[in-house]
């Protein structure tokens, strides 16, 4: 008899699963270990005494964890919303170009290809009360005289950060939704025209439906990756002023770094890592349904 | 007027709204770039001018000769930061990419019990917050001490980029008819050749993407990099830029020069992977 003989498949994937396994899963069981302890850097005896879910029940009750899981939230729907919508008009308008379409897409791409540390930077820079391009743009025009104060009140900060955020990932949707304009038979479409269809009713039931399943890949993808909203936000108000722009993720990082406490940085990283499983989760099924209902339908 | 020029004229006045639809949503995407370029070559006191000059008097490349000038001159080491992203970046893409041609091709060519579930597996990795993550990694890299290494950094981007490498070669490895490697098997080539001489040639632009796409991930990443990274030894670029803002007074131009350095790898490489990125993507949308 042979002994165990693992297949291939195994074989192939067994590199992936140990980098991932020690560098994610373990440090991750790790880190929800140390959320049950009072874990603080300055004190490493403190990585052993276990305390139960005492962590977890005090950020229950702490208001400024939930203010920042609160503007978490809105944040991830307005941007994610607002991206979706403007890609696909974005999409729509350089379909409809009949020259230079080539150009136009090479122009879409370029947020994609800014970090977004460097996004971050870029409108803190335009947005900037004293020399920022919007109010000298404002003023300049006479719609306002007195400088705006764009990252200094909480409201505007928080307008402010949404509009970087947008204008960093609407180009992922746009892109792939015209992916999926391009890629799109046109033959339903004449057929809709000549049983009667308004332009909208041609869009709401055949564009559509088609170009769905495009739409939540760029949603999956970037809900990969929502939290690098924490880099845009480090950057262009660090949280400020006076917590007013706090996400999730930057409490994380000032408790953990500034404030040393490990224990309920983990804690709290734990719901920031749920609430991201959660958005992907989401997106992945909604991308699996459509991707069947496509495949039943053309 | 008759019905033929009315609707001749609304189609015309439909053609300028969209034309001008159009070019305000170019604008909006390539200004904010364009004035970081701009505001890069004008001299400091023309940033800071108020009421503001439009239109720049003089252009000069100062901001760039002193960034590149050294400590000294400039403030922060730009050149050791290059340096640092560039070895980190390369290094981890090469592995991300070696592991994620194994993985996506055993996503692509055989079928496996529970696939979709370590599909999705791998995908729940990736959704981590980088900031999250760092907060074990930065225990267990200090007690192992690799912290502030480009080792360290290197092992925690090979990991970020497995999974989206995986998924997107997966893809490109779908692309290439199955039929093409059978009947070179049938020719007499091995499995393992047929991979190399047939599948890897056919499927080669798609993972020079997906390497592209990898390596930019690498080069733009800053929450790990912040905390895992102390030391001029190890900074990236990302995390040098922030240098500039941690100050009193902000170096605007001297910034807006860092970033367009920044920036420029990144728009060439994006610009050569275009095409391929998106078929890779979507390549499982439409056949599933």
């Amino acid at each position: 008899m042979k002994g165990f003989k693992p297949s291939a498949p195994f074989l192939l994937l067994l590199p992936a699963m140990i980098v991932l396994a020690a560098v994610v899963v373990v440090p991750l069981l790790l880190s929800l270990y140390s959320s049950f302890t009072p874990f603080r850097l300055t004190r490493p005896e403190t990585f052993y005494v276990f305390i139960g879910f005492r962590n977890y029940l005090s950020i229950l009750s702490n208001t400024d964890f939930w203010w920042a899981f609160g503007r978490t939230v809105l944040l991830l729907t307005i941007a994610l919303n607002l991206e979706m919508l403007l890609g696909l008009g974005l999409a729509m308008l350089v379909e409809k170009a009949t020259r230079g379409q080539r150009v136009l897409r090479t122009l879409m791409m370029f947020p994609m290809m800014f970090s977004p540390i460097l996004v971050g930077f870029q409108f803190k820079f335009m947005f900037n009360d004293n020399i920022g391009l919007v109010n000298n743009a404002l003023q300049s025009l006479g719609i306002t005289r007195d400088a705006i104060p764009w990252l200094i009140e909480g409201h505007l900060a928080f307008i402010a950060i949404s509009i970087a955020e947008i204008w960093s990932s609407t180009a992922i949707f746009a892109i792939l939704i015209l992916a999926g304009l391009l890629a799109m038979p046109k033959e339903p479409i004449e057929a809709a025209r000549v049983d009667g269809c308004t332009p909208w009713q041609t869009f709401r039931y055949v564009t559509w439906p088609f170009v769905m399943p495009f739409a939540y890949i760029a949603m999956t993808i970037r809900s990969l990756d929502v939290a690098r909203a924490y880099d845009i936000v480090k950057i262009m108000t660090d949280g400020g002023p006076a917590g007013r722009t706090e996400l999730l993720w930057t409490l994380v990082a000032r408790t953990a770094y500034s404030d040393g406490r490990m224990g309920m940085a983990n804690a709290m990283a734990y719901f920031s890592i749920l609430l991201s499983i959660a958005f992907t989760v989401y997106f992945f099924n909604k991308l699996a349904a459509a991707r069947t209902q496509i495949g039943a339908e053309w | 007027m008759d019905e033929n020029s009315s609707a001749r004229l609304k189609r015309r006045l439909l053609g300028i709204i969209y034309r001008i639809g159009l070019f305000l949503a170019m604008l909006t995407i390539c200004l904010p770039g364009l004035w970081i370029v701009l505001s890069s070559l004008r001299p400091a006191v023309e940033i800071m001018a108020k009421p503001p000059v439009w239109i720049p008097q003089e252009i000069s490349f100062d901001a760039y000769i002193a960034m590149f000038s050294g400590i000294g001159k400039g403030g922060i080491p730009v050149i050791e930061y290059f340096r640092n992203s560039l070895i980190i970046s390369v290094t981890s893409t090469v592995i991300a990419v070696a592991i994620g041609m194994a993985g996506g091709y055993a996503f692509a060519r055989y079928r496996f019990h529970g696939k979709s579930s370590v599909f999705l597996g791998l995908m729940l990795t990736r959704t981590v917050p980088g900031i999250a993550l760092s907060l074990p990694l930065f225990f267990l890299y200090v007690r192992l001490g690799i912290i502030d290494t480009h080792f360290g950094l290197i092992l925690a981007y090979v990991a970020l980029n497995v999974p989206f490498t995986i998924w997107l070669i997966d893809g490109f490895f779908r692309q290439v008819p199955k039929d093409l490697a059978e009947a070179a098997q049938i020719d007499g080539c091995t499995r393992w050749q047929a991979f190399w001489q047939v599948e890897f040639p056919l499927a080669g632009p798609g993972i020079a993407s997906a390497a592209i796409f990898a390596f930019l991930t690498c080069w733009n990443e800053f929450a790990l990099a912040s905390q895992l990274t102390r030391s001029v030894s190890a900074k990236t670029l990302p995390v040098g830029l922030l240098d500039y803002t941690a100050e009193f007074t902000i170096d605007w131009r001297g910034m807006c020069a860092l970033a367009v350095v920044m920036i420029i790898p990144a728009l060439t490489l994006t610009y050569i992977v275009q095409k391929h990125l998106v078929g890779g993507l979507t390549s499982g949308a439409v056949k599933g």
